[in-house]
C-alpha cells in the first residue's frame, strides 16, 4: 500500500558509542526530546507510538515512554532484528497515512554492550542448540568468499567500501566511530581478521544508543515548520524470505540476498521512482561485501558490475549515488533498534539540506535498507516536496 | 584393553543419525514432500514450496559439495578474541537438493569451493550422564597435501 499525506516533521538522536555509564532510559530520552524539539511538537500531539529494541526485557518500550509523560497514547513494540528501527519508523508512517492518528512517533533504543560484556556466552556463541554456532560475520563473509569465486572480487574492494564508511563517519557527529585520520584502505586490511575474507575494521562495532522520528500530516509539518522543506515517506516494503531450491534452513543469519531485490522493487514500484531516482542510500554495511551486493541488488548497476562502480568511485560521498553518507553501521554504528531511525535522521537531514560537511548536493530522494535476522528485509523510499 | 566407549547423545534430536558403529559415516535427517517431492533439511512437516502437509522422513548425504566457506577467528561477535583458535564455518550442497550451513573441519587453509565433503560428528562436551554430547559437521574428502 502506498504512503498518503505522511511528513518526517522531526528526527533526534544520541551519538552512538559505548555508553557504559548510561542508562538505556537516559539515552531514549535525550533522541526522543530531541525529535519532538526538532519537529517543534509536544509530547502530548503524539497520538501513537512504536517502540523498537532487541535485547531489554518485555515492556521496557511502554515503561520508557512514561520518562515523556503519562498521556495514554497507544504504544506498541516492534521487533525485527537489526531491522527493528526501520519497522518502527514504517509502522509510525502507515498509522498517519491510514488516518489512525495525526502525530506519530517512532523511536529505537539499545545497549549492545550490555550484551557483549554478559556472560561472555551471547547468543550464538556457545554451542548449546544445534543453531547457535554460525555468528553474522562468519555468515557474511561466506556471501564475501562466493562472491570472490564468481565475480573475482578482490579483499581491496571490501576494504575500499570500508574505509569509505571509515572517513563519512568522520564527517558526522553522530557516528559512533570518528577516524582522526584518512582511514586507508592498507588500514582496513591489516587490522585483525574477524572472518575470512573480513577483517576487523570491514565490520560494525558493539554500540549503544538511541534515535527517534516523529510523523505527521503534511499540513501540520507546513504549519509546524513554515519554509522547511517536506521530508515525505513513499512507500516503505517488508519483505521476508521466499524459497527457492538451495534455500537454507539451519544457522543462517539472514535468508536469500534475492529478499533486497524483491524489497527494492516493491518499493520503487510503489513509490513510482526507479533506482535512478535515488540520489543518497543507506544500506545494511554491518560488513562491508554486504554494501558490494546492495549495490546490483538495490539496482544501482548490473549484476556482476558492482566492482566497477566502486572503482569509479560513484558511492562515494560525491559520486552518482553515495552510499552510507553517516558512515553507515561500519561507522556509525548499528545498536540494533534505533540503527534504521538513525539512517531516517540521515535521510532527513539530508534532504532538508542541513547534512553539512557531508550534504549530497541537491538530494531530492533517499533510500533506506536494512536486513534483519531471521529474516526480513525492508526498503523505504523518501523525497523532499 | 581399551577404555569402553561412552554413549553418544546428539545436542538436539531429529537432525542426525549416531551410527552403532563409530566407523560408519552419518546422515542428516531430512524430509521429502509427499505432493511435489522437495527435499528439505532439517526435517519439517509442511512443504515450504508447495504448502503439501505431508512429508516423508528421508535420509540424506552423507556427501555433498562445498558451496562456500570461512574460517572464524572471532567467536564472539565484535568483542573479543577466542581464547582457543578459530574454527571453518561453510555452506554444503547435497545431491539431494538442500544446502546446510555447518561448522567445518580443518585449517584456514583446507577449503576451496566445489570440493567433496563428507558428514561427520564431533563430540561437543560430556553431560551430567557421562555421556558424551555429539554435533554434526562437515570435513573435505580429500584434504590438499594429504594433511589430517
Amino acid at each position: 500500500m502506498k504512503l498518503e499525506d505522511v511528513a518526517v516533521i522531526g528526527v533526534g538522536m544520541t551519538r552512538f558509542g559505548a555508553y557504559r555509564e548510561r542508562t538505556l532510559v537516559d539515552l531514549a530520552r535525550e533522541a526522543g526530546l530531541r525529535a519532538l524539539d526538532d519537529a517543534g511538537v509536544s509530547f502530548r500531539d503524539v497520538g501513537e507510538a512504536f517502540v523498537g529494541y532487541m535485547q531489554a526485557t518485555p515492556m521496557t518500550g511502554i515503561r520508557i515512554m512514561k520518562e515523556f509523560g503519562l498521556t495514554g497514547l497507544p504504544v506498541s513494540h516492534v521487533e525485527n532484528a537489526s531491522a527493528t528501527g526501520l519497522i518502527a519508523f514504517r509502522e509510525a508512517a502507515y498509522a498517519v497515512s491510514s488516518g489512525r492518528c495525526d502525530v506519530a512517533m517512532a523511536l529505537g533504543f539499545e545497549k549492545m554492550t550490555d550484551l557483549a560484556r554478559g556472560s561472555g556466552q551471547g547468543r550464538g556463541v556457545g554451542r548449546d542448540t544445534i543453531d547457535s554456532v554460525i555468528l553474522p560475520a562468519a555468515y557474511f563473509a561466506l556471501w564475501a568468499t562466493r562472491r570472490m569465486y564468481e565475480r573475482g572480487t578482490k579483499p581491496e574492494h571490501f576494504a575500499r567500501i570500508a574505509a569509505k564508511n571509515w572517513n563519512a563517519g568522520a564527517r558526522n557527529p553522530w557516528s559512533h566511530r570518528q577516524p582522526d585520520h584518512v582511514v586507508t584502505i592498507e588500514e582496513v586490511l591489516a587490522s585483525p581478521k574477524v572472518a575470512e575474507p573480513l577483517t576487523a575494521m570491514m565490520s560494525c562495532p558493539v554500540s549503544d544508543g538511541a534515535a527517534c522520528a516523529i510523523l505527521a500530516r503534511k499540513d501540520l509539518a507546513r504549519r509546524l515548520r513554515p519554509g522547511r522543506p517536506l521530508v515525505v515517506p513513499l512507500s516503505s516494503s517488508l519483505q521476508t524470505e521466499t524459497y527457492t531450491r538451495g534455500h537454507t534452513f539451519l544457522g543462517p543469519v539472514v535468508g536469500p540476498a534475492s529478499m533486497t531485490r524483491d524489497a527494492a522493487l516493491q518499493a520503487y514500484e510503489e513509490a513510482g521512482l526507479g533506482p535512478s531516482d535515488v540520489n543518497v542510500a543507506l544500506v545494511h554495511d554491518a560488513f562491508a561485501n554486504e554494501e558490494l551486493e546492495y549495490y546490483e541488488l538495490l539496482g544501482f548497476c548490473a549484476p556482476g558490475d558492482a566492482e566497477k562502480l566502486l572503482e569509479e568511485g560513484e558511492t562515494e560521498p560525491r559520486g552518482r549515488i553515495p552510499f552510507n553518507t553517516d558512515g553507515g553501521l561500519i561507522a556509525r554504528g548499528h545498536p540494533g533498534g534505533p540503527t534504521g531511525l538513525a539512517q531516517i535522521h540521515e535521510l532527513a537531514l539530508q534532504l532538508r539540506g542541513e547534512a553539512g560537511a557531508r550534504q549530497v548536493e541537491g538530494a531530492r530522494v533517499g533510500l533506506a535498507h536494512l536486513v534483519g535476522g531471521g529474516s526480513v528485509c525492508t526498503v523505504n523510499l523518501l523525497r523532499r516536496e | 584393553m581399551a577404555a569402553p566407549e561412552r554413549t553418544w547423545v546428539p545436542i538436539e534430536p531429529g537432525f542426525f543419525t549416531i551410527p552403532s558403529d563409530r566407523k560408519e559415516t552419518p546422515r542428516l535427517l531430512g524430509s521429502r514432500c509427499a505432493a511435489c517431492g522437495e527435499v528439505f533439511f532439517p526435517r519439517r512437516p509442511i512443504c515450504a514450496r508447495c504448502l503439501g502437509r505431508e512429508t516423508v522422513d528421508v535420509p540424506l548425504g552423507p556427501r555433498g559439495t562445498l558451496y562456500t566457506w570461512t574460517y572464524t577467528h572471532f567467536p564472539l561477535f565484535g568483542s573479543r578474541r577466542a581464547d582457543a583458535g578459530g574454527y571453518g564455518v561453510g555452506q554444503v550442497d547435497l545431491p539431494e537438493g538442500p544446502r546446510v550451513q555447518a561448522v567445518l573441519s580443518g585449517g584456514p587453509g583446507a577449503f576451496r569451493i566445489g570440493m567433496e565433503m563428507e558428514l561427520e560428528l564431533e563430540v561437543l562436551r560430556e553431560n551430567s550422564k557421562g555421556e558424551e554430547v555429539v554435533i554434526f559437521r562437515f570435513r573435505p574428502v580429500v584434504e590438499p597435501g594429504g594433511a589430517k
